[in-house]
């Protein structure tokens, strides 16, 4: 069996063993057990399921709720021509969304990514029973979860589905989860804690920098000089599109390297380019909001920088999880200013609706106005506060579901409802407490402190530990002088440049 | 000439191609109206704007405009005395606008100084149907992937992600036969295509392209690096866009390859000269469904199917419209419109009495104006 294992391993990633956790993971599924699988940023979450669905009969069925990095997976596995996979996702026009389904009918694929709302749906689920489902795999499996920092309502539905298609065996796979949220996955998704597979999260090559600063200018200076300096590619990341514009623009007037934004307000295609020349090293640093990463497998990345605090522990830790998975030297760096939390603050504010905003999308659903982009501006709410709400509803009066249209149910429940995201955006705030207590140590080992968030005892380093226990940055620094200087002007020649790309 | 820093010439041309789109739309349409059609809205009512007044060059020029950045150059504009609005609510309430004397002179001089004349020159009407960003990935995509065919190299990921453009590629390269031809013949024939272009043209067009192991540049890197103004960067992209597609549309036989670039793109929307709504409402009446049970059937308002109606009207010459507009009808409401010198249906509607709809009138227009132009 173990061979065997690693005999598809190699033939299929070329990959000569497995990284820790990832067979004792595949084995449990393969078995047909449920597993819960928490592995590092970069400890190769996608073989768990990949292999499995090489080897078992039915397709096998990957739920996430991050569309670009299903869309990257599927477009990486063509391109390697792996397996035959395909994506199902509210991004497809209705044309696409029939042409794929008629394929997978048809038996042309061993792996569908799919979003969780297009799971919901119940011609998606009759094919899904029709073709067979060998394997559910979960990604991103803490947002299942209610203490989880990105909790989703859609992935909360997720039990009803695996008993609609059959209770197929569950992999859920996560690279944050603390112990709260291990249990309730395992609750939810009834798994067995024998079946609980935890790969140590503490990233021995990356030295943890917690940098204070009084105010912006202090902090814009002391990044652009990093970016300047720094060996090798990095990111920066920015809590706001707005701030990362602005740090593009002030690095690219005085500074000696590549960068480029990289946020949710560019398209598709400089989305994909700039994620290319990254990738290809004609980039040396992306400039980017959370919307950067996922999906992103490049192992040398040297550092990332937080030019802002982050929301969560969870979400830094995976930001800075991008560092250095080939096993060299990275470092990641923490600047961190009191008016970082008032922007959280004021992002978590608007984040949930009033309970005036309630009573109004109650008012508008019992008149029966289909909720057109229009109508919800008019109360400045978003589709998705409003799919919240009515979720909420329907949920605290379950028992009588079929009976009462969702507008009778919001406005019955409506203080329930308001109590209930209360209990989020407290959720939330204690998430970003969380982060700002971790940010504001100064006695205790800064590495210990992130695995013990994660109920985790390692703590072992490879070159330096961190900020607190001491750093000596210099030694990630680029010992060479910058190259890049200026652009070389060459006279243009349409034949030539049209050559470079189409040879004869 | 005195230097002006990036940001002012962009505030500049913004003005100049906003006031120029204003002015046949004075006095006749709400300066909503012009936002619209700078944003390329899908509307009926917007199309028809277009081809009455002839504005095809600024239809969809900016697709990403803000609500926002629009105010700001009108409230411009209006500071700078070239438009004034118009609080006697003339259209429905609505308050159209006139342009100044003042305005029209500034239009002048600044569409003269960055020759906008030139740079919206190749845009006709039969580009109104025509989907350029379409063109322009189907190009991209085209190239990148001979590009990686020429180096044997088949593992890329492509730049477009669009399924559709990415079929219409598989489609192109299937055998080894229609790959070898493309290897052989794209690089001649965008030769042959671009090299009559003004040498920034060219950069813009060939710096976005990506193949092997060479990433092509976003329109933002590219526009830094040449220093132009991203919407001077934007107006000169367009026009290489679209003069490549008038050049293949009128020597079709002398780009046996790229030519194939201007294929319909056959996806099941039904109808492509119409919106896709549209193209539903007109599937219904071809049935012979009269419009208050399209309304009901497709659960939308009467008043949307009616703006579809116009839009077939305009677009669909054989469709017959007598059921809603008697010939006499369409007739007496042009001439109407001709003696009045004006496209504003309330003029022409006081004008003809309560038995002429706004409905009528608008047929009668879009039926009329559409046979002009086509
Ligand atoms: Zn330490």
């Amino acid at each position: 069996m173990s061979t065997s294992l690693q005999t598809h391993l190699q033939r299929h990633f070329g990959y000569e063993a497995f990284r820790p956790g990832q067979e004792d993971i595949i084995r449990g599924v393969l078995a047909g057990e449920n597993v819960l699988g928490v592995l590092a940023t970069g400890g190769g979450k996608s073989v768990t399921y990949q292999l499995p669905a090489l080897m078992l009969p039915g397709i096998t069925v990957v739920v996430s709720p991050l569309i670009s990095l299903m869309m990257d997976q599927v477009q990486q596995m063509r391109a390697q021509r792996r397996i035959a996979a395909t994506y199902l996702n509210s991004l497809l026009e209705p044309a696409d969304m029939r042409a794929v389904m008629r394929e997978i009918e048809s038996g042309m694929y061993k792996l569908v990514y799919i979003s969780p709302e297009k799971l919901q749906q119940s011609h998606v689920q009759t094919l899904l029973r029709k073709v067979g489902v060998s394997l559910i795999a979960i990604d991103e499996a803490h947002c299942i979860s209610q203490w989880g920092h990105d909790f989703r309502t859609d992935y909360l539905r997720l039990p009803e589905v695996v008993q609609a298609l059959g209770n197929p065996p569950v992999l859920a796979v996560t690279a944050t989860a603390t112990t709260a949220v291990r249990e309730e996955i395992c609750d939810l998704l009834k798994i067995k804690p024998e079946h609980v597979v935890l790969q140590s999260l503490n990233r021995k090559n990356i030295a943890i920098d917690v940098i204070p600063v009084m105010e912006e200018s202090e902090r814009r200076a002391q990044v652009l000089h990093q970016m300047d300096e720094w060996k090798g590619q990095g990111i920066v990341y920015c809590t706001t599109r707005q701030a990362v514009e602005v740090l593009v623009a002030t690095y690219q007037l005085e500074g000696k390297r590549k960068v480029h934004a990289y946020h949710g307000g560019m398209n598709n295609m400089e989305r994909m380019l700039i994620q290319q020349q990254f990738l290809s090293g004609e980039l040396d640093m992306i400039v980017a909001t959370n919307a950067f990463g996922m999906g992103i497998d490049k192992p040398d990345i040297r550092f990332v920088i937080h030019y802002q605090l982050p929301a969560s522990m969870e979400a830094y830790v995976q930001e800075i999880g991008r560092v250095g998975r080939d096993g060299e030297a990275g470092y990641a760096a923490l600047y961190y200013a009191w008016e970082d939390v008032q922007i959280h603050q004021y992002m978590i504010e608007r984040e949930y609706p009033t309970r005036r905003q309630i009573d109004q999308l109650a008012e508008l659903l019992r008149q029966q106005q289909s909720l057109t982009t229009e109508a919800l501006t008019s109360i400045e709410l978003t589709q998705e506060m409003a799919d919240l709400l009515v979720f909420y509803a329907q949920r605290v009066s379950a028992p009588y579901r079929d009976e009462v249209d969702p507008g009778t149910e919001l406005r019955d429940h409506a203080d329930r409802v308001y109590a209930e995201l209360e209990r989020r955006k407290l959720l939330k705030q204690r998430k970003l407490a969380e982060m700002i207590r971790f940010a504001e140590e100064r006695e205790n080992c800064l590495r210990k402190g992130i695995n013990g968030y994660f109920g985790e005892t390692g703590h072992d380093y490879t070159l330096q530990c961190c900020s607190v226990c001491g750093l000596e940055r210099s030694l990630y620094k680029d010992s060479r002088q910058s190259m890049n200087t200026g652009r070389k002007e060459t006279s243009w020649d349409l034949r030539q440049a049209l050559s470079v790309l189409l040879p004869k | 000439m005195i230097s002006r820093s990036v940001e002012a010439q962009e505030q500049e041309m913004l003005s100049a191609v906003a006031l120029n789109a204003m002015i046949p739309l004075a006095n006749e349409r709400t300066l909503q109206a012009v936002y619209y059609i700078l944003r390329g809205r899908k509307a009926s009512q917007t199309l028809q704007d277009v081809h009455l007044y002839s504005l095809y060059p600024y239809y969809r020029m900016f697709p990403r405009f803000s609500k926002e950045n629009w105010d700001k150059i009108v409230s411009n504009l209006v500071q700078r005395g070239c438009i004034h609005i118009r609080t006697d609510a003339g259209m429905n309430g609505k308050s159209t606008f006139m342009v100044t004397t003042e305005g029209v002179r500034y239009a002048a001089e600044l569409s003269n100084h960055y020759q906008l004349a030139r740079w919206l020159t190749p845009f006709s009407a039969s580009l109104l149907t025509f989907n350029l960003d379409t063109f322009w990935k189907r190009l991209h995509l085209l190239v990148q992937t001979v590009s990686q065919i020429a180096a044997a190299r088949m593992d890329f990921i492509p730049v477009v992600t669009d399924r559709r453009i990415q079929s219409w590629i598989k489609s192109q390269l299937r055998s080894g036969e229609e790959r070898e031809r493309w290897q052989v013949h794209l690089g001649d024939e965008l030769y042959k295509l671009w090299s009559p272009h003004p040498m920034q043209v060219q950069q813009i067009l060939v710096g976005q392209l990506t193949g092997a192991g060479h990433t092509g540049r976003t329109s933002g890197q590219l526009a830094a690096e040449m220093d132009l103004a991203p919407l001077q960067f934007q107006l000169m992209f367009r026009y290489g866009l679209a003069s490549s597609v008038e050049r293949l549309q009128q020597e079709r036989e002398a780009f046996s390859l790229l030519k194939a670039l201007l294929d319909a793109d056959h996806e099941e929307r039904g109808d492509v000269r119409l919106s896709e709504s549209a193209a539903k409402t007109y599937a219904l009446i071809q049935r012979g469904i009269p419009k208050a049970d399209v309304a009901r059937i497709r659960r939308i308002k009467e008043s949307t199917v009616e703006d579809h109606l116009v839009e077939m009207a305009l677009r669909c010459p054989e469709w017959d419209a007598s059921e809603y507009l008697s010939p006499e009808l369409a007739d007496a409401i042009v001439r109407t419109s001709e003696e009045l010198g004006t496209g504003r249906l309330r003029l022409i509607k006081d004008h003809l009495g309560d038995e002429v709809s706004y409905l009528h009138i608008r047929l009668a227009l879009a039926r009329y104006r559409g046979e002009a132009t086509s």
